[in-house]
């Protein structure tokens, strides 16, 4: 091995691919999608279509559903550079859109948890569902988050009870990106609040499950065109086979790191969209720079704001090397929880200032809302970045765990 | 490819840098900031590992290693004693000037006295700053003149020089033609016992005091015709040259930031108040865990920009260049700002303590901030990042370090 830097071919031609869909065909549609709070159901076939001659490539890794990847061995990934191949293409495709990303079919950020804690079977019955959309699409989900508990995962209080063959699950999930529409969606539940971790479990829950059902759909600042669901679940069975990993594996801690480990593996990928919807803002203000002050003006007439454009440009550069590090550590299959979380803390936080900072270079047209100039919809976009999948404050408790041992927590 | 793991050659090379930081310079910083300088047993024990030659190409006597190798060991050297890759024996950036500007041969020439036995205190320095720069037009104030002989003979004072005070030979710039400014410069060979070369006071410096900035003064200096260095007018080989000692600057500012950031966990840990160590209150170790993302983010910044130096050069492409030339800004200013947050944070979170000599972190904040002074500053960089990013052409001024500013230390 030795220190490098460049994009395979297969990477290259990826990005290439997704950056001229991005923007001949994503860009124009975008702000009617955040609009009309969806994307059309044709549209979103072509995109499976699409992934689908491609290999799966950018709804590979963490997200997919192919079981070349799902079942790929450590050497395979290492190989294909699964998990960097995913954010390369993530990065590319949130240049696009955001929020059309968030809509994919597929399992979602369902997929990681089945992945790494189902049983061959579940991982066989709930990801063949994915492997022929072309009559119906389909979505997987995951519901973690409660009313009462977000960052602190291990304050759950949607309860789960064993009765026969079956578990009782009673509570409320909300924040559910694509929970109304899954075909399933990964449930934790506890099975005595006075256990903490220890009492979690984690299910499969599908849709048409007696008990379950959908409350009201979210109305976000940004990400408008991404479902976000809140989840009902009163005296709902679920089949034991549906208990991911199976009783026997919850003897242990397992039930929680479930949930740990699908954050490690996604949290570079939701690092890798930020700077790709920073880098939309960034570019977008290089481009209006170089039509309103290059072109005219003497450059100590433009320093500050040649400053400012430097300034995003290596924050977002230095959020991409370490989401680039992130994932090169995960396809090693070496840990990478601290790495995760630190670039997910800087990608969050460096493309909120991208955004910030291009509004403000660009005033008032900036703020105005109009096909094609989309920087406004981006600045709604990406606060979230810095929230969901652990706000940034989240992601330093995890870095500064990591950097000293004797720390259990604050 | 993308990767993060250096070679076998490398990591080697890597692990006895850092066994010599650790072992040899980290226990006597305070005794080479005290002498101003490294003693002789360190300075022949550097030569002797290779260190000064590693990174220079097998022709000229080195080991041919290559710009990543040599981030790799600025940043282990930096982590022993920031001061001290500034003040090692070798021929460090006079090495590679002699190389870029005279070309193979004659760079061999020069190179030459710095390899082998008895070479290890043997210095080469650049003289390219000046008290006062002209005003009236860009270039340099002082004066190269051809002779009648055909020769050379050079007038005026330069500032701001590393190794003045050691140094055997100098590589001088001077203007050739006035009415072509920046355009119009060129670089001589001096040697300082030449005729008419005057050492000017040491300077007492913030930090990096073993680090020896000084000035000469050339009071009508003669040197032969063939002292001129023929490249040193080829823009492309100004901006390399700087931009890549500037990049090794940034490397030891990485390694800084490290050591700062290292030495302040350990004493967080350590430390207790409030019955508990100050580590594990979360406004220390937010802190903390910004710091060391900063390290893990500039580290990576570095590698991709010093690889970025190595492909250019295989390839000679203007093109690849400017992609260096970018991501080497953007790693210098992150650099910067990271090892003074560093060196700030390391006295704050020491405390009382801090600002006591007793610990070495009041060292590595002073010695930070002198460090963002060498070879290009942030808002240097940032003005040729942004200029590179809205498409400018990379004018020299851009790229060369201000005369008159502190920022000439190379």
């Amino acid at each position: 091995m030795t220190i490098e830097f460049s994009l395979s071919n297969r990477q290259r031609e990826m990005q290439a691919m997704i950056h001229g869909f991005a923007e001949t065909i994503i860009r124009p549609e975008a702000l009617k999608w955040d609009r009309e709070h969806g994307v059309p159901n044709d549209f979103l076939s072509r995109i499976v279509m699409m992934a689908k001659s491609m290999g799966q490539s950018f709804t590979m890794g963490p997200n997919s559903a192919d079981t070349k990847v799902v079942e790929a061995t450590p050497e395979e990934r290492k190989k294909r550079q699964i998990a960097l191949t995913t954010i390369v293409g993530a990065e590319e495709m949130a240049w696009g859109d955001a929020g059309l990303m968030l809509c994919i079919p597929g399992p979602g950020l369902g997929g990681p948890p089945v992945r790494a804690s189902g049983t061959p079977e579940q991982k066989q019955r709930f990801f063949s569902i994915f492997q022929d959309m072309s009559q119906e699409l389909r979505w997987g989900a995951y519901a973690l988050t409660e009313p009462g508990a977000g960052s602190d995962v291990a304050g759950i209080r949607t309860s789960c009870r064993k009765d026969g063959k079956h578990w009782v699950i009673n509570g409320r999930k909300c924040f559910i990106t694509n929970g109304a529409r899954a075909s399933w969606n990964v449930v934790f539940a506890t099975i005595d609040p006075g256990l903490g971790r220890a009492g979690h479990r984690a299910f499969v829950v599908e849709k048409g499950t007696p008990g379950f059902s959908v409350g009201k759909i979210e109305d976000k600042m940004g990400l408008r065109a991404s479902e976000t669901a809140e989840l009902v679940f009163e005296d709902c069975r679920v089949p034991e086979e549906n208990l991911l990993g199976g009783e026997d594996s919850y003897k242990t801690k397992e039930g929680f790191m479930t949930a740990m480990k699908t954050f490690d593996n996604t949290r570079p990928m939701v690092a890798a969209m930020a700077i790709g919807i920073g880098r939309a803002a960034y570019d977008y203000a290089c481009d209006f720079v170089k039509q309103h002050y290059v072109m005219t003006r003497p450059i100590p007439r433009y320093a500050a704001i040649a400053e400012r454009l430097a300034r995003v440009g290596r924050q977002l550069a230095a959020a991409r090397m370490t989401t680039w590090r992130a994932s090169w550590l995960a396809d090693q299959g070496e840990p990478n929880a601290k790495e995760a979380s630190m670039c997910k803390a800087l990608a969050g936080a460096a493309a909120i200032r991208a955004c910030i900072e291009a509004i403000e270079i660009c005033g008032a047209e900036g703020s105005i809302a109009r096909d094609h100039q989309l920087l406004e919809k981006w600045f709604r976009d990406i606060k979230v970045y810095d929230i969901f999948e652990g706000t940034g404050q989240i992601q330093r408790i995890v870095v500064s765990k990591r950097l000293m041992p004797d720390l259990k927590s604050f | 490819m993308i990767s993060f793991e250096p070679t076998d050659d490398q990591k080697m090379v890597r692990d006895s840098v850092s066994q010599f930081a650790d072992k040899t310079l980290r226990p006597r910083i305070r005794e080479f900031e005290k002498k101003r300088g490294l003693p002789d047993d360190v300075l022949a024990a550097a030569h002797e590992m290779g260190l000064p030659l590693a990174a220079f190409p097998e022709a000229v006597g080195g080991s041919g290693l290559g710009v990543v190798t040599q981030v790799l060991i600025e940043e282990e050297l930096a982590h022993g004693d920031p001061a001290a890759p500034f003040a090692l024996g070798g021929p460090g950036a006079y090495g590679w000037a002699a190389l870029l500007f005279g070309g193979p041969e004659v760079g061999k020439k020069l190179i030459a006295p710095f390899v082998g036995a008895g070479a290890h205190a043997r210095v080469g320095a650049i003289a390219w700053g000046e008290p006062k720069a002209p005003r009236e037009r860009g270039g340099l104030a002082t004066t190269a003149e051809k002779t009648a002989s055909g020769g050379w003979k050079l007038q005026g004072e330069k500032a701001y020089v590393l190794n003045a005070h050691r140094a055997q030979s100098f590589i001088v710039f001077a203007q050739v033609d006035a009415s072509k400014g920046w355009d119009g410069i060129g670089a001589f060979v001096v040697p300082a016992d030449a005729k008419g070369v005057r050492v000017t006071a040491r300077l007492d410096t913030l930090g990096l005091e073993a680090a020896d900035f000084g000035g000469i003064a050339l009071e009508g200096v003669e040197v032969p015709a063939d002292a001129r260095l023929e490249h040193a007018g080829d823009p492309h080989r100004l901006v390399s040259f700087f931009a890549t000692q500037a990049l090794l600057v940034a490397a030891r500012g990485v390694g800084l930031a490290r050591a700062a950031f290292a030495v302040t966990r350990d004493y967080c840990e350590q430390r207790k108040a409030f019955g508990k160590p100050i580590g594990h209150f979360q406004a220390i170790a937010f802190t903390l865990a910004d710091r060391a993302t900063d390290v893990e983010a500039a580290r990576g910044m570095v590698w991709r920009a010093a690889w970025l130096w190595d492909e250019a050069a295989k390839t000679g492409d203007v093109g690849a260049t400017r992609e260096a030339l970018l991501h080497t800004a953007w790693a210098v200013s992150f650099t910067h700002e990271a090892a003074m947050r560093a060196g700030d944070d390391a006295v704050q979170l020491h405390g009382g303590s801090g600002f006591m000599r007793d610990y070495p972190v009041e060292k590595w904040m002073r010695d930070a901030k002198q460090l963002q002074l060498c070879a290009m500053t942030a808002e240097h960089a940032d003005q040729l990042a942004a200029a590179i990013a809205v498409n400018k052409a990379v004018e020299l001024p851009l790229v060369l370090p201000c005369a008159e500013s502190q920022n000439a230390f190379v």
